[in-house]
């Protein structure tokens, strides 16, 4: 059976902590560049602080973070990569980036509605010794190619392989979480099979206080939102970039 | 046959058409792309294969339960245990990039005397002769750990003092350690049976704490719940995160803090919404209404709120003795879902802060943070993992790392029980170093060596047959069979967590109503991590996001 794995959010339940953001960039073996700027810097996962727009005690603030959305329909990432170093992978939804294939022409990064592709625009490089502290699962890329979030799947390989040591077809779902979703300290970021009718996540995603940015385009992202605070969620309905504090390459 | 240009042109035009449609051009492209990711000088990842290690983190008091992925002797990867019965699975946002710090630029690799490079022979040398010569302070930022009963005992022996740095959360307990005798090591916020907490600028959702302590407790009984089990208010100039997650958020005037606390106890003490009677206040609530840019509806309406849904608890950012003393109002000290106190009770220590007098040397143990200075010209010894930059200590000692010691990991600052917990030396070390309590050990030998008393601890542990261990199931201590079994499990990551004290056993009277505090600023999990470096990977919070301002006084 296919897999379609994705996510679901709660606004508000994130606190803008960022641990998903360093646990992913240390899962993913990003490296933290000193001439990186936020218009530069490779953040896969991005926590961008909102607020509804109001001076003194009326002010509120949210914390959504932004990443890959794994489109699941008319991708547009996949569509414009001319090296075919993109695409949608048919077992798990998971929209897959191919670093070896990449030229850098970031055509990607620019069809991106959530802009959520980062370009290396520098050689990989960690103090010295510090190599040794790398994730042995990820290969580190190179400069001039295009990165993003693949769902952690040096994760689901590691456990695609220990179910295949065990006879198994399947894996064992509690074998694979990424790295944000394992982070989160206050439960934000939950990830299961949006194709499991009973996946607790599954369940969410059809919540009616769930939604999509940008899903008017009809791309069928499969990260989901939740907020029960009505100004969130118009302002995720509007355009939540216009509206953002932060402002991000 | 003879060849024209003609020819030759309408060669090339079709060995070029050709070459399009043969896989050779986007073989070379391809293959092009793959060299060009495969610099020698590219740092690849070893092939290795990972192990798991349950830990604690020993970067700051709070003890959160690690799972370390190993490779080859070296930390590749740190994630939360999310059996951990305090920490429930949650590290400050720094942990996960600790097991990078080992590495970091500015490790201090070796012994330095004002400026210039030393040796341990020196160092030693150098305390000992200062020791013999007269007393020698020693402070401590970890109480608690076998290596802090090291740091007692030497002080205790050689007429010197042993002290110790409270963090902001210990200094929040402090009013309260000098009206009940209790101190404030054996003081904690029952937080689990709270259902009102006002925090007066606390970072509650921030790293208050022990992070995934109060966050796991918000997100079970507050985060996106319509009716909530636990009710945030944060009182705050600012729209700080906590603000922006309470259930509410109540501006105020900045430093008006203290006058809101003693308006509200004004109000309570007048409208008879509370039984307890201790001094009233000298602020009147028109007063703290004006102070605070509240209205005095707004400050009664409050009042009235806090004892609407008992328990309730008020936590201050600092140490505010009127913050405390609305506790005292509420009944809340002593009291379930108040400031408990825990089953041992520890003596007092003297704070770090505390004018020295006399001393001849002034030992600073790697976890007391980097900024804090003593007032004195005694000679200071300054042990550290990391050079923070300019220091009055006239020594630099390079001090063990992340995860390069064994090292107990008592209770965390303000948990409402008792825990003990170990953390092996799990990574390897690849230059010279010591702890300063192996550094005493090595000056008196008649110490008793850390190693000693954390297995001595441990014997006492399983002699006392109370509490229980969580390995990752919970297992009373009575039914571990022998002391090996359980070092063993505590070796592995397992977190003993001692019995509840039942309410009371905290008596506490006011009085006088206590003088307004000098406002102090709170400290989230960023002011609190004690290294004074940052793992590189923070500038993805700092830099390459405008998610957080950096630390200022950090160096990332």
């Amino acid at each position: 059976m296919s897999a379609r794995y994705g996510m679901v959010i709660d606004l508000d339940r994130c606190t803008g902590c960022g641990s998903c953001m360093i646990a992913c960039a240390s899962e993913n073996n990003v490296p933290s560049l000193p001439q990186a700027t936020a218009r530069t810097g490779l953040t896969p996962l991005l926590v961008r602080k909102v607020s509804n727009g109001e001076d003194g005690e009326r002010r509120r603030a949210a914390f959504i973070p932004i990443m890959c959305a794994h489109c699941e329909h008319d991708t547009p990432c996949v569509k414009v990569c001319p090296q075919q170093a993109v695409e949608v992978d048919k077992a798990t939804g998971i929209v897959m980036q191919m670093p070896q294939r990449c030229l850098g022409c970031r055509y990607c990064m620019t069809a991106c509605p959530y802009h959520a592709r980062y370009f290396n625009w520098w050689d990989p490089a960690w103090p010295k010794g510090m190599e040794k502290s790398l994730n042995p699962g990820v290969a580190v890329r190179m400069r001039g190619v295009v990165e993003k979030c693949n769902l952690c799947h040096a994760r689901l390989h590691a456990a695609e392989e220990k179910a295949a040591a065990a006879g198994k077809r399947e894996i064992d779902p509690a074998d694979y979480e990424p790295a944000c979703a394992e982070a989160c300290p206050t439960g934000a970021i939950r990830f299961g099979n949006l194709a499991d009718p009973d996946d607790p996540v599954s369940k969410e995603a059809r919540s009616p206080e769930a939604f999509r940015l940008l899903a008017e385009l009809g791309t069928e992202p499969k990260l989901y939102y939740k907020s029960k605070e009505a100004w969130v969620r118009a302002l995720a309905e509007s355009n939540s970039a216009r509206n953002s504090e932060v402002q991000h390459g | 046959m003879k060849l024209t240009r003609r020819d030759l042109l309408a060669w090339s035009a079709g060995a070029a058409a050709g070459l399009i449609v043969t896989p050779i051009p986007w073989k070379i492209l391809d293959d092009t792309s793959i060299w060009s990711q495969n610099w020698p000088w590219i740092p690849q990842p070893a092939r290795v294969p990972v192990e798991i290690r349950q830990s604690h983190c020993t970067l700051c008091p709070k003890g959160c339960g690690l799972r370390v992925r190993m490779a080859a002797g070296w930390a590749v990867g740190v994630a939360g245990m999310k059996t951990h019965p305090t920490s429930h699975g949650a590290l400050c946002p720094l942990g996960f990039g600790a097991h990078q710090l080992n590495w970091h630029p500015q490790r201090l690799r070796e012994v330095r005397h004002r400026g210039n490079a030393s040796s341990w022979n020196e160092a030693h040398a150098a305390f000992a002769r200062a020791s013999s010569e007269g007393p020698v302070v020693i402070i401590d930022g970890y109480p608690g750990r076998a290596a802090s009963s090291v740091y007692e005992s030497f002080a205790e022996k050689n007429h010197g003092e042993y002290r110790v740095f409270r963090g902001t959360e210990l200094r929040s307990l402090n009013p309260y350690e000098s009206w009940t005798g209790v101190p404030v090591t054996s003081l904690g916020y029952d937080l689990e049976n709270t259902q009102t907490l006002i925090s007066f600028g606390a970072p509650l959702l921030d790293g208050w704490g022990t992070p995934g302590y109060v966050t796991r407790l918000w997100s079970e009984k507050s985060g996106g719940v319509d009716d909530p089990q636990l009710r945030i208010i944060q009182i705050e100039p600012s729209l700080s995160r906590t603000a922006a997650r309470a259930r509410q958020w109540l501006r105020i005037h900045e430093g008006s803090e203290s006058a809101l606390a003693s308006g509200l106890a004004r109000v309570l003490m007048e409208q008879n919404l509370v039984p307890a009677h201790p001094p009233i206040p000298a602020i009147t609530i028109s007063d703290a209404a004006a102070r605070t840019g509240w209205s005095e509806d707004a400050i009664q309406e409050l009042a009235r709120t806090l004892v609407s849904r008992p328990p309730a608890l008020a936590i201050a950012a600092n140490e505010n003795p009127t913050v405390a003393a609305l506790n005292v109002l509420l009944g809340s000290v002593g009291a379930r879902g108040g400031i408990v106190r825990k089953e041992k009770i520890s003596h007092a220590y003297v704070s770090a802060s505390a004018a020295i007098s006399t001393a001849r040397a002034v030992l600073i143990d790697s976890s007391v943070p980097w900024d804090f200075a003593p007032q004195t010209d005694a000679e200071i010894f300054r042990f550290a993992a990391w050079n923070g930059g300019p220091t009055k200590a006239d020594w630099l000692l390079p001090a063990p790392g992340f995860l390069e010691e064994l090292t107990d990991v008592p209770t965390a600052p303000a948990l409402p029980v008792e825990t003990y917990a170990v953390a092996p030396a799990l990574v390897k070390t690849t230059f010279e170093l010591q702890s300063a309590a192996q550094f005493l050990v090595g000056i008196d030998s008649s110490l008793t060596p850390p190693e000693k008393t954390i297995h001595d601890r441990c014997a006492d542990l399983f002699k006392n047959r109370s509490g229980t261990l969580h390995a990752p199931e919970s297992i009373a201590i009575a039914k571990i069979e022998s002391v090996q079994q359980l070092k063993e499990q505590l070796w592995k990551g397992a977190v003993w967590v001692g019995e509840a004290s039942p309410p009371g056993g905290l008596k506490c009277e006011l009085k006088e109503w206590p003088p307004e505090p000098i406002p102090a600023t709170a400290a989230g999990w960023a002011d609190s991590w004690q290294a004074p470096v940052l793992p590189p990977l923070a500038s993805k919070l700092y830099i390459e996001s405008n998610l957080r301002d950096a630390p200022e006084r950090r160096n990332a």
